[in-house]
C-alpha cells in the first residue's frame, strides 16, 4: 500500500518526522518496506508562461521561446512541437536539475543561446500524467515563477507499506491517518470534509432501483452524473494517483480511484446509456453464466460469486471486476456511480478463482468498512463537480440487505495480566480510545468496548490486548525464561537416528545432501520398475510448479542421482559420495506412507591420479563397508545376500538385511542407467528404511581374553555359485564355541581351478577362554571343521 | 714388568687404536674376530697360559681375563653408539615431506540446513522442549482450518500451496503438527517441529520446497514474557553472542496477538549502510511469533480459558543462511557436492 505523506499531512498532524512516523508504523505492525522522494532529483524547476514563441532562425526542427517567470524573462529552444503563445510548462533555468539529475547548463544552438530547457512529463519524472507528446502544458492559471515541484505535488514522499491481512481499514489514507492517530498521543485527526447527500428525492431520468438479492450484499449506493464530459482529470491529481501506483485514466475513472485510495472504498462507474435496463440488481452467480469483464476476458462464473446485473445481464463481477460493456468511453455522457458492499469471503473465493487481484478485490477480500459507502459516494460525486466533470445529482438510490449491530468486546484484568504481564485498565482504556474502540461498560476486573465498524478484525479479548500491547511497544515487555518444567527435552527417537546415521556418514566421507521431494516422472521411470512395484506409481502434484518436480519420490535415488549430475557439470572430478535422509511418499488413499529413508550414493571419480600412484577406487565392497558402519551406529549388524533392484546392476546387487529381514538395498546402478545419465564410471548406491533402526541396540561389553588365541588356515574349492556368507556360517557351525575369529584372506578363481568352482582361503582363530588351548586341542577341533567341510563335498587344499 | 704384562700392554694399545678407526659394524666384528675369536690374539694368550709356571699361572690367568672383559666392554659400546648412528642415517634417509596431502578418502561435510535444524533442536531441548513430526502431506483442516485459515481467508494467498487430486495438501508450513501434538499430548506441552514444507513459489529467494522449525508451548501461566525469554536465548545460542532483539506487531490467523522478531544484523550490527545482508537496515527478520489463538487451542482439545501458550515458526533455510553466510537458497538443494564443500575442504 503506498501512502502520500502529503495527502496524510492533510488528514493527521503530529510533531513526529517521517522517520519516527515510519518506525513506530513498522514497530506496531504496518511494515514500512520503503520510503521515496519522487521529486528528489529535481531543484529549480519554475512556472513560466510562453509570451512568444517562433521558429528558429536558422534550424528549421527548432523553436526559440521565450517566457514569462511571473517578472523574470528566459529564453530556451525547443525541439517540441505542441507549444503556442500563452501555454505555461515547467521550467529549468541555468544550474537547475531534473529528475535524471542532468544539471542545466546554457547552450548554443547555430547562433540562439538556449537558458536551460521546458520540461516535458518524463523529465519530471512521471511520465504517466502526460497527455501529448512534448513538452507538459500546466492549467493556465497556474503561478507563475512558483516552483512547478511544488505546485505539481512531486515535493510528496511515499510510504510502501506491508499491510497485514486483518487491517483491511489500512488500505487507505484516512485508514493510516487514523492509525497514527493513535500512534502519537501529540497527533490531531482531521477527516475529509463531507457534503451529506440527502436520500430523498427522485432523479431526473426514470430509475427502477437497486434490488438485493444476496445478503453476500450488505449494502449498494448508487449515485448519478450527468451531461459528463470525459477529459483528463487535473494534473495534480493526476500526480498524486501516479505517485501512488495508479496510471491516470479519465477524470471519472480517475476520482473513483483517488477516492478509494483515500477512504478505502472502492467503486465503480457504469455507462448509464449502455445498461440493459434501468435498474440494477445483485444477486448470485447462475452456474457457469459468462461474462466478459472490462479486462477484456470472457469468464465463466460459478454459483458463489456475486453478480452486478442489469435487465438480468450481468454487468459487473460484485467487488471484483466491472463488465466490458458498460465501461466508461469517450462517448459516456450519463454515469452512474456504484459504492457497495460485498462480503469478504464472497469476493476472495471468487477473486482467487478467477485469478483477478483487482485494487477492489484485494479490499474487499480484506474487509470493507460498511459505513464508507454513502460518504465515499458524496465525496467523490462532489469531487466531480469540483472538476466540472459533469453534474451530480444530490439524491443517491440505496438499497442496504441488513443493519449491522455494533459488535461488543470484553477485556479483563486478568487475562491481559497472563499475557502481558500488565493490567493497567484505565491505560488500556486509553490507548483504546485513542484507535476509536470505545469504552461502554465497566467493573472492576473488566470493561466492555464498542468496536467501530472499520475494525472488523476485532472479535475476542485476545484482539483487545493485542491492540493494547502493540501500541505500547512490546520491546520493553519484560522477559523471562519458563517458570516451570514437566520433563527433559528431547529430540526424540527417530530424530536422534537421523543425528547419529548422518554423523557416521559425514565421518566417513559423505556430504549431506537435501534434494527436492518431488521429482520427474522421467527420473522414476528411468528406474525401470515393474507393474507391481508400489515405487513405480508415484504420488502426482495436482498443480506441480514445473513437469521436473511433479512426482513425489517414492524412493531418494533419483535426488541423489541429479545431485551426482550436478557436482559433474559443475566439474567435479574427484569421487562423490553423498548421502541423504528424508521422506519416500509411498501408496496412496489410505494406503499412504510416508516412510523415512537414508540413502548415499558414491561415484569413484574421474581422475584417479595421485603422488602415491593410483588412489583406491571406490568399488561395491568399499560402500557395504559404509552401510555396515551406519547400522552399526545404531547397534546393529548388517547382513547381505545376492538381491534384485530393477534399477541395479543384475550381478552386483545385494539386500541389506537386519535380523533376517530386508530392510533396503545395495547395489551398484544397471550399466544401461550409467551410460543413459553420462556418468562415465561404475556408479554405487544404498538406501534403507530407518524405521527398524529407531530402537538403539547397546553393545553389551566382554572381557579381555586371558588367554592366547591359536591360528589355523583352511583352503578349499567351493562350488561358485556357493556364497561366501553361506561357508563361513557352516564353518562358524562346525567349530561351536571354540572358534574366537573367522576371516577370509583369498578367493580366487581361474587358472589351475577347476571350471565352476573357486578357491577360498580361510583364517581361523581358536581360544579357550578358561585356560590356555593346546596345539593338540586346536588340531582336534580345526580337524573336525575340515571334515564337516568336506562332508559339503567341498574339496580341501 | 713380565713379558705377559708387556703383551698384555701392546695388545691393549693395538686394539684402541683399532677400535678408534672402526667405522662400521663389519669393522668392529672382523675387529672381535683378530682379538678375541677362536685364533684372536686374547685367546691365543689364554691358551699359552699352560706354559707358565703354575704359581704364576693364576694371576696371569687374572690379567688376561681383564683384558677380555676390558676389550668386550668396548665391542660392545663401540657397537652400541655404531648402532645408533646407523639407525639415525636410515632415520634421515626416510625423510618425508609431510606437507603432501593425505591418502584414503577425503573428509565428508554436513548440509547447512540439517546442521541448523540439530543446532536449534539441542538448544530447545535444554529449555524442555522435545521433538514432534508429522505428515508433509496434510489434510485441508489441520494445515488451514485448525489454524484459523478458512477458505475465504486472504492469509491462503499467502501460501499458495501443492494440492493432489484427492484434495489433500503438501503442507505450507509445519503449524499443523502443532494441533496433532495437541490432540495427542494434550496440555503442558512444548514441543518444537522441525521439517520440510512447500509453497508454490520459485524465484532466487523462493524454493517449492524449504524448512521451517516451529516451537510450541503451552501451560497454565504463559505469557509474551515466556515467549522472548525462550526466542532470546536460542537466538543467542544459536548465533553465539548476545544479540540485540527487536519485537514487532505483526499478524497471523492462528496467534493472537502476533508478533515479529528482528534480531541485530549478524554481519554488521547496524553498523554498515550498504550491508548486503540487512540491506541497511541494521535488523534481520528471523521468525514470526505470538500467543496461540484461542481457536488454535480449541482445534487442539486445549481449554483456552485454562491455558494459555505461545508459538513460533521460522524458516531453517533462512537461519541457515545467516549463520554459515550462503546467499542462494535453490542451490542448497541441488545436492551440488563443489558447492556444499566450499570453504570446508580446500582441495590441494
Ligand atoms: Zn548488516
Amino acid at each position: 500500500m503506498l501512502v502520500s505523506w502529503n495527502i496524510l499531512k492533510t488528514l493527521v498532524q503530529c510533531g513526529s518526522d517521517i522517520g519516527k512516523v515510519c518506525e513506530r508504523l513498522t514497530e506496531t505492525g504496518s511494515e514500512v518496506e520503503s520510503v521515496t522522494r519522487p521529486g528528489k532529483k529535481l531543484s529549480g524547476v519554475r512556472i513560466g508562461k510562453i509570451r512568444e514563441i517562433e521558429a528558429h532562425p536558422a534550424k528549421s526542427s527548432l523553436f526559440v521561446a521565450k517566457l514569462d517567470l511571473g517578472g523574470e524573462d528566459a529564453q530556451c529552444v525547443t525541439a517540441a512541437t505542441n507549444l503556442s503563445n500563452g501555454d505555461v510548462v515547467a521550467y529549468a533555468a541555468p544550474g537547475a536539475t531534473i529528475s535524471d539529475g542532468t544539471k542545466m547548463g546554457i547552450r548554443d544552438f547555430d547562433g540562439v543561446e538556449s537558458f536551460g530547457m521546458m520540461l516535458s512529463a518524463e523529465e519530471l519524472g512521471v511520465p504517466e500524467i502526460g497527455l501529448e507528446f512534448g513538452i507538459l502544458r500546466l492549467p493556465a492559471d497556474a503561478p507563475l515563477g512558483a516552483n512547478a515541484v511544488s505546485y505539481l505535488g512531486l515535493d510528496d514522499v511515499i510510504l510502501d507499506l506491508s499491510i497485514t491481512p486483518n487491517r483491511g481499514d489500512l488500505l487507505s489514507h484516512v485508514g493510516v491517518a487514523r492509525e497514527l492517530y493513535a500512534l502519537f498521543d501529540d497527533a490531531v485527526f482531521t477527516s475529509p470534509r463531507i457534503e451529506r447527500r440527502s436520500d430523498n428525492g427522485e432523479w431526473p431520468i426514470p430509475f427502477k432501483g437497486v434490488f438485493i438479492e444476496d445478503a453476500g450484499c450488505p449494502g449498494y449506493s448508487l449515485g448519478l452524473i450527468r451531461d459528463v464530459r470525459i477529459a483528463p482529470s487535473p494534473i495534480d491529481f493526476r500526480v498524486a494517483l501516479t505517485l501512488l501506483g495508479m496510471r491516470p485514466i479519465s477524470n471519472i475513472v480517475d476520482a473513483t480511484n483517488y477516492c478509494m485510495l483515500l477512504f478505502g472504498q472502492p467503486q465503480h462507474a457504469f455507462d448509464l446509456d449502455t445498461l440493459p435496463d434501468r435498474e440494477i440488481t445483485v444477486r448470485a452467480a447462475k452456474d457457469k453464466e459468462p461474462i466478459l469483464t472490462l479486462d477484456g476476458k470472457m469468464r465463466t462464473m460459478s454459483s458463489s460469486d456475486l453478480l452486478i446485473t442489469s435487465g438480468g445481464v450481468p454487468i459487473g463481477v460484485g467487488g471484483v471486476m466491472g463488465g466490458g460493456d458498460s465501461e466508461i468511453s469517450d462517448k459516456t455522457r450519463n454515469v452512474v456511480l456504484e459504492s457497495a458492499g460485498f462480503v469478504s469471503q464472497r469476493v476472495s473465493t471468487t477473486s482467487r478463482r478467477l485469478g483477478i487481484r483487482s485494487e477492489a478485490a484485494f479490499r474487499f477480500a480484506r474487509g470493507v468498512d460498511p459505513e464508507l459507502m454513502d460518504p465515499t459516494l458524496s465525496y467523490t460525486l462532489s469531487l466531480i463537480e469540483s472538476w466540472k466533470a459533469g453534474n451530480a445529482f444530490p439524491t443517491v438510490v440505496r438499497a442496504v440487505s441488513k443493519i449491522r449491530e455494533p459488535k461488543k468486546v470484553s477485556l479483563t484484568k486478568s487475562k491481559m495480566q497472563t499475557i502481558l504481564h500488565w493490567s493497567d485498565l484505565s491505560e488500556a482504556g486509553r490507548i483504546l480510545g485513542r484507535l476509536g474502540i470505545r469504552r461502554s461498560e465497566s467493573d472492576d476486573g473488566s470493561c466492555t468496548y464498542v468496536i467501530p465498524s472499520y475494525r472488523a478484525d476485532i472479535s475476542i479479548e485476545e484482539d483487545l490486548i493485542e491492540e493494547v500491547a502493540r501500541i505500547r511497544g512490546y520491546n520493553d515487555m519484560p522477559s523471562r525464561l519458563p517458570q516451570t518444567f514437566h520433563e527433559r527435552g528431547d529430540a526424540g527417537a527417530v530424530t536422534r537416528t537421523q543425528f547419529d546415521l548422518r554423523a557416521c556418514a559425514i565421518g566417513r566421507g559423505y556430504v549431506e545432501v537435501v534434494t527436492y521431494a518431488f521429482v520427474s516422472s522421467e527420473a522414476v521411470a528411468r528406474l525401470r520398475f515393474p507393474k507391481d512395484d508400489a515405487r513405480g506409481k508415484p504420488v502426482k502434484l495436482a498443480n506441480p510448479i514445473s513437469s521436473d518436480q511433479s512426482d513425489m519420490r517414492t524412493t531418494l535415488l533419483p535426488g541423489l542421482m541429479n545431485a551426482l549430475s550436478k557436482s559433474l557439470a559443475a566439474g567435479w572430478r574427484d569421487p562423490v559420495r553423498i548421502f541423504e535422509q528424508g521422506r519416500v511418499f509411498l501408496g496412496d488413499g489410505e494406503n499412504r506412507e510416508e516412510r523415512e529413508q537414508c540413502a548415499g550414493l558414491v561415484f569413484p571419480g574421474r581422475d584417479f591420479k595421485s603422488p602415491y600412484g593410483q588412489s583406491e577406487r571406490e568399488d561395491f565392497f568399499s560402500i557395504k563397508g559404509d552401510v555396515i558402519a551406519l547400522l552399526s551406529c545404531r547397534g546393529y549388524e548388517a547382513e547381505f545376500r545376492q538381491g534384485s533392484e530393477p534399477f541395479g546392476h543384475a550381478g552386483q546387487t545385494a539386500d541389506i538385511l537386519l535380523n533376517g529381514e530386508r530392510i533396503g538395498w545395495l547395489a551398484r546402478l544397471k550399466p544401461a542407467i550409467e551410460r543413459e545419465m553420462d556418468y562415465g564410471a561404475p556408479v554405487y548406491a544404498f538406501e534403507f528404511e530407518c524405521a527398524p533402526l529407531i530402537e538403539k541396540r547397546r553393545p553389551s561389553f566382554t572381557e579381555i581374553p586371558a588367554y592366547p588365541a591359536v591360528y589355523r588356515d583352511i583352503s578349499l574349492l567351493v562350488p561358485c555359485a556357493i556364497p561366501v556368507s553361506t561357508v563361513m556360517e557352516q564353518i562358524r557351525a562346525s567349530a561351536a564355541e571354540l572358534l574366537w575369529d573367522l576371516r577370509i584372506f583369498d578367493v580366487y578363481q581361474g587358472k589351475g581351478i577347476p571350471e565352476g568352482m573357486r578357491s577360498l582361503a580361510f583364517s581361523l582363530s581358536y581360544r579357550n577362554a578358561k585356560r590356555t588351548l593346546t596345539e593338540e586341542e586346536s588340531d582336534e577341533v580345526n580337524n573336525i571343521v575340515r571334515a564337516k567341510l568336506s562332508e559339503k563335498g567341498y574339496i580341501l587344499r | 714388568m713380565t713379558d705377559l704384562e708387556r703383551h698384555i700392554q701392546d695388545i691393549r694399545m693395538a686394539f684402541s687404536e683399532e677400535i678408534a678407526a672402526a667405522e662400521t659394524l663389519e669393522n668392529l666384528d672382523s675387529l672381535r674376530v683378530r682379538f678375541l675369536g677362536k685364533k684372536g690374539e686374547v685367546t691365543s694368550l689364554l691358551k699359552g697360559l699352560g706354559a707358565l709356571p703354575p704359581d704364576e699361572r693364576p694371576r696371569a690367568g687374572q690379567f688376561v681375563n681383564l683384558l677380555r672383559d676390558e676389550l668386550e666392554e668396548q665391542i660392545r659400546t663401540r657397537k652400541d653408539s655404531l648402532e645408533e648412528k646407523e639407525l639415525e642415517r636410515l632415520e634421515r634417509e626416510d625423510h618425508i615431506d609431510v606437507t603432501l596431502p593425505p591418502r584414503g578418502r577425503t573428509g565428508g561435510g554436513f548440509h547447512p540446513v540439517v546442521e541448523t535444524s540439530r543446532e536449534i533442536i539441542e538448544i530447545m531441548a535444554g529449555l524442555g522442549f522435545s521433538v514432534a513430526l508429522g505428515p508433509e502431506i496434510e489434510d485441508d483442516f489441520y494445515n488451514f482450518e485448525a489454524l484459523n485459515i478458512p477458505p475465504s481467508h486472504p492469509a491462503r494467498d499467502m501460501q499458495d500451496s501443492f494440492y493432489f487430486p484427492d484434495g489433500k495438501v503438501l503442507r505450507t508450513h509445519t503449524s499443523p503438527v502443532e494441533v496433532r501434538a495437541m490432540r495427542a499430548h494434550g496440555a503442558p506441552i512444548r514441543i518444537v517441529v522441525p521439517g520440510k514444507v512447500y509453497r508454490r513459489d520459485s524465484d532466487p529467494t523462493h524454493s517449492p520446497m524449504f524448512h521451517q522449525l516451529e516451537g510450541l508451548m503451552v501451560d497454565t501461566d504463559v505469557s509474551i514474557a515466556d515467549l522472548k525469554g525462550c526466542l532470546g536465548a536460542l537466538m543467542n545460542a544459536f548465533f553465539d553472542r548476545p544479540l540485540a532483539a527487536r519485537y514487532r506487531g505483526s499478524y497471523f490467523p492462528f496467534t493472537e496477538p502476533s508478533l515479529e522478531l528482528d534480531i541485530e544484523c549478524i554481519e554488521c550490527s547496524g553498523k554498515n549502510p550498504s550491508c548486503r545482508i540487512c540491506k541497511g537496515t541494521g535488523w534481520l527478520e528471523v521468525a514470526g511469533l505470538g500467543m496461540t489463538h484461542p481457536d488454535v487451542l480449541r482445534a487442539g482439545g486445549i481449554d483456552p480459558t485454562r491455558y494459555t501458550g505461545f508459538a513460533w515458526g521460522m524458516g531453517l533455510d533462512r537461519m541457515a543462511m545467516l549463520k554459515y553466510g550462503l546467499t542462494d537458497l535453490r542451490v542448497l538443494f541441488e545436492g551440488n557436492v563443489p558447492y556444499l564443500l566450499s570453504g570446508r575442504n580446500r582441495s590441494c
